[in-house]
C-alpha cells in the first residue's frame, strides 16, 4: 500500500523538492498550498499523514492543526522554522503529533513518517483488553470506554495509554515513551511526552488538574494506575 | 588621622551608619551622665553644708553662751548638744586644752586650725578623716562677758560618706542608663541603616535576576522622593534593555528563519540528486558532494547562530538528567572509537538541565577535538559532592596558555585551528559549549593534560543535582 502523505507549504520550491525526496521513498505525495486549500480539498484527498508548515500565511499551522484534529485522527507532524519551546508545544496542544525542524532532511523526515505509520500499524501489539479503574482499553478496537462511554482519542494518545498499562503502575521515563511511542533515541524531546500526556488527561480525568490514572513522578516519569 | 578616615571610608556602609549612631549615643549620654552627676552632687553637697552650717552656728552659740558660767562643763555641754547625722564636735580652750566626747585635735587638719585661731570668722573645710570624706566648721568664740576662758574655739566634724555613697549609686544608675542609651542607639543605627540600604538591596536583587535572564524584572514603584529618581531610572534602564533584548533575538530568530527555508529546498534537492548519483558524471558528482558539503555547514552554522541568539535570551528547559546516560548516548552518535570512564562518585550522578542542550555541549567539544586535536581519545566523568565534571581529551598539539580563554569567543580560532586551513568551522562551537555550560550554571575550560602529554583537556564542570 502506498502512503499518501498531503504537504501543506506556502513556498512552493521547497513543497517540489519535499515532493521529489520523498517520492524517492516510494510514497505519493499529495500537495496543498495554503491552509484554506488543505481543509476545502482534505477529505477528497484522504492522506495517510500531513505535514503542516507553521508559517503558513490566511490561517496559520496551529489552526490548521485544531481543524484537521476536530475532524480527524490522521498523524500530523509540524513543520517549524523556529523550534522555540512557545511554538513547540503550541503545536503540539493544537494537536500535532510530533514536529521536525526546518531544514529538515528528507532521511529523517521519512523515519518520522514511518515511525508514525508503524506505530498506527502496531498499536495493538498487546492484545489483551484491559480494565484500568474506571478506564476499559480495547487495543483490538483501538477503543477507550470511561464508565462505559467511549473517549475518543487519537492515535498517539492511544499508542501512549497503551504503552502505560501494558506496565501498569510502574514508572516509565519520557526517554522510555519517546522511544516506544514515537520511535525516537535518546535525544528526542521531552515536551512530545508532556503535551500528549496533558492531552491525554482532559479525555481519561475525571479532573484534569488533579489526575488519578495518568501520575507523574517528578523527575523520573508517568505511570498509569488505576 | 587621614589614615583612619581612610579606613572608615572603606568600612561597609551599614557598620559606617551603625558606629555613627552608636558613636552619637554615647557621647551624649556621656555628657548627660557628667552634667547629670556634677548638677547632682553640687547640689547635694551644698544642701548638706547649709542644714550643717546652720547647725554648727546653733551649737557654736550655746558653746558661746555657757562660757558665761564659772567653770563651764564642756563634756556635759558637748553631750547635750544635738548631733545632726552624725557630727562630732571637739572644744579647744584657750591654754591648749582640747575637749571631746570622741575626737581628738589630731582629727582636724592643722591649717584649720591655724586659720581658725587667727581670725574671728566661721571656717569650712572638706577633707578625709579615717578615708571617708568630711566637712569640718571651726568658729573662734570670745565670751561676751568675763569668763573663765579668754579664747575658746569650737569645732564640728560632719561625716559626708553616706552623700558619697547615694552620689556613687547615682554615679552608678547613670552610667547603667548610658549604657542602654548606647545599646538602643546601636539598635536604631540597625534599624536606620537596614532602611536606608533596603532599596539597595532590591535593586541589587532586581539586577541579579536581571542577569540571570528574568528580563521583565522591576522595581516596586515607591513613594519616597529621594528614591523614587533612582527606582524610575533602573526601571527605564530594565525596560531599554529588555526591548533590545527581545529586538535582538527576535531579529536573529527571523533571520535564521528566513535562511531555514531556503536550506530546506537545498537539503531536499542535493538529497534527491545524491539519489540518483549514478545519473551523473565523475565531475557533476564532485560538484554535489562540495555542494552537500557546504550545504551541511551551512546548516550547522545557522543552527549555531540560532542557538546563540536564544542562549542571550529565553530560559532552559530543565529537567534531571543523568551525566552518565547523556555522555554515553552522546559517544554512541558519535559512532568513534573512544574511551569512556565513569568515576564510582559519578555513577547516576544528575544535572538539572536541558538534555539536548547539554549533548549538544559534549557533541560540540567532540567535533572541536575532531577538527583539531586528531580526534578525542578519552572522556572521563568525575564527580564532587556539588559538582559533575566531563573532559574530553585529544591528543591533538593542545592549546597553548595563552589562547586557552580566547578560544571561547564566538568566531574565534585558535592559532592551531587556523594552521589547519579555513575550511572547517566558523569558531561557534566552542562558544555554544561556554554559554551553554554557563546557562546550567557551570564553567568551561581549556587545560593541557595532567601529565604533560601532548593533547588538549576540554573540561566543564556543572553544579550536581539531588540524587533521585
Amino acid at each position: 500500500m502506498s502512503i499518501r502523505i498531503l504537504t501543506i507549504e506556502d513556498d512552493e520550491r521547497i513543497r517540489t523538492a519535499v515532493r521529489f525526496a520523498l517520492e524517492d521513498e516510494g510514497w505519493s505525495v499529495l500537495e496543498a498550498e495554503s491552509g484554506e486549500d488543505a481543509l476545502d480539498n482534505f477529505n477528497s484527498m484522504d492522506p495517510d499523514v500531513v505535514l503542516v508548515d507553521i508559517g503558513l500565511p490566511g490561517i496559520n499551522g496551529f489552526e490548521v492543526c485544531r481543524s484537521l484534529r476536530r475532524a480527524s485522527d490522521v498523524p500530523i507532524i509540524m513543520v517549524t522554522a523556529r523550534d522555540d519551546t512557545h511554538d513547540v508545544v503550541a503545536g503540539l496542544e493544537a494537536g500535532a503529533d510530533d514536529y521536525v525542524t526546518k531544514p529538515i532532511a528528507p532521511k529523517e523526515l521519512s523515519a518520522r513518517i514511518r515511525a508514525l505509520m508503524r506505530r498506527v500499524k502496531s498499536e495493538s501489539k498487546a492484545m489483551t483488553p484491559r480494565n484500568v479503574g474506571d478506564l476499559e482499553i480495547v487495543p483490538e478496537q483501538g477503543v477507550v470506554r470511561k464508565n462505559g462511554e467511549a473517549v475518543h482519542l487519537t492515535k498517539t494518545e492511544f499508542h501512549l495509554l497503551c504503552e502505560l498499562s501494558d506496565q501498569l503502575g510502574k514508572v516509565l521515563s519520557r526517554e522510555h515513551l519517546l522511544e516506544e511511542v514515537w520511535g525516537y533515541d535518546y535525544f528526542g524531546d521531552g515536551r512530545l511526552v508532556d503535551v500528549h500526556v496533558r492531552r491525554l488527561r482532559t479525555k481519561v480525568e475525571s479532573d484534569p488538574a488533579h489526575p488519578r490514572h495518568v501520575v507523574t513522578v517528578r523527575g523520573m516519569g508517568y505511570k498509569l494506575q488505576p | 588621622m587621614k589614615l583612619s578616615v581612610l579606613a572608615w571610608r572603606r568600612l561597609p556602609l551599614k557598620r559606617r551608619v551603625i558606629g555613627a549612631f552608636t558613636l552619637g549615643a554615647a557621647v551624649a549620654a556621656l555628657v548627660l551622665v557628667i552634667i547629670t552627676y556634677g548638677l547632682s552632687r553640687q547640689s547635694m553637697l551644698q544642701q548638706r553644708e547649709e542644714s550643717s552650717q546652720r547647725q554648727f552656728f546653733a551649737n557654736a552659740r550655746q558653746v558661746q553662751s555657757s562660757l558665761r558660767a564659772e567653770e563651764p562643763n564642756f563634756t556635759q555641754l558637748l553631750e547635750s548638744l544635738p548631733s545632726l547625722s552624725g557630727s562630732r564636735s571637739i572644744v579647744r580652750t584657750g591654754d591648749g586644752t582640747w575637749t571631746s566626747l570622741s575626737l581628738t585635735p589630731n582629727d582636724l587638719p592643722t591649717a584649720l586650725i591655724g586659720s581658725v585661731l587667727e581670725s574671728r570668722q566661721a571656717k569650712t573645710m572638706e577633707y578625709r578623716l579615717d578615708d571617708s570624706p568630711v566637712l569640718a566648721f571651726g568658729l573662734q568664740l570670745r565670751p561676751s562677758a568675763p569668763s573663765a576662758f579668754d579664747e575658746v574655739a569650737y569645732f564640728e566634724v560632719v561625716p559626708l560618706a553616706e552623700i558619697e555613697s547615694t552620689l556613687e549609686s547615682l554615679a552608678l544608675i547613670l552610667l547603667a542608663g548610658a549604657a542602654i542609651t548606647v545599646l538602643v542607639g546601636v539598635g536604631i543605627g540597625m534599624w536606620a541603616s537596614g532602611g536606608l540600604l533596603r532599596p539597595l538591596t532590591d535593586i541589587s536583587d532586581a539586577a541579579r535576576s536581571i542577569a540571570q535572564g528574568r528580563f521583565d524584572t522591576r522595581l516596586e514603584e515607591v513613594t519616597d522622593p529621594d528614591l523614587d529618581a533612582l527606582v524610575a531610572s533602573f526601571n527605564e534602564m530594565a525596560a531599554a534593555m529588555e526591548e533590545r533584548i527581545t529586538r535582538d533575538a527576535r531579529f536573529s530568530s527571523d533571520v535564521s528563519h528566513e535562511l531555514r527555508s531556503p536550506l530546506m529546498t537545498l537539503r531536499a534537492s542535493i538529497d534527491v540528486m545524491q539519489h540518483r548519483r549514478e545519473e551523473l558524471s565523475g565531475r557533476t558528482q564532485q560538484a554535489l558532494d562540495l555542494l552537500n558539503e557546504e550545504v551541511i555547514r551551512f546548516e550547522n552554522l545557522v543552527q549555531d547562530l540560532l542557538d546563540l541568539s536564544r542562549s542571550d535570551s529565553g530560559p532552559i528547559e530543565h529537567d534531571l538528567v543523568n551525566v552518565e546516560e547523556l555522555a554515553r548516548a552522546t559517544l554512541d552518535a558519535s559512532q568513534s572509537d573512544i574511551r569512556f570512564e565513569v568515576s564510582e562518585s559519578a555513577e547516576g550522578a544528575l544535572v538539572m538541565g536541558d538534555k539536548r542542550r547539554l549533548a549538544q555541549v559534549l557533541d560540540n567539544l567532540l567535533r572541536n577535538a575532531e577538527k583539531y586535536g586528531d580526534g578525542a581519545n578519552r572522556v572521563t566523568i568525575d564527580s564532587s559532592e556539588n559538582e559533575i565534571e566531563i573532559a574530553v581529551e585529544d591528543s591533538g598539539p593542545g592549546v597553548p596558555p595563552s589562547e586557552r580563554q580566547l578560544i571561547f569567543e564566538r568566531f574565534t580560532r585558535g592559532a592551531a585551528a587556523r594552521k589547519r586551513g579555513a575550511g572547517e568551522g566558523a569558531g561557534l562551537g566552542l562558544a555554544l559549549v561556554d554559554e551553554h555550560t554557563r546557562r546550567h550554571g557551570g564553567t568551561a575550560r581549556a587545560e593541557g593534560k595532567e601529565n604533560g602529554e601532548n593533547g588538549a583537556r576540554f573540561v566543564i564542570t556543572l553544579p550536581r543535582a539531588g540524587r533521585r
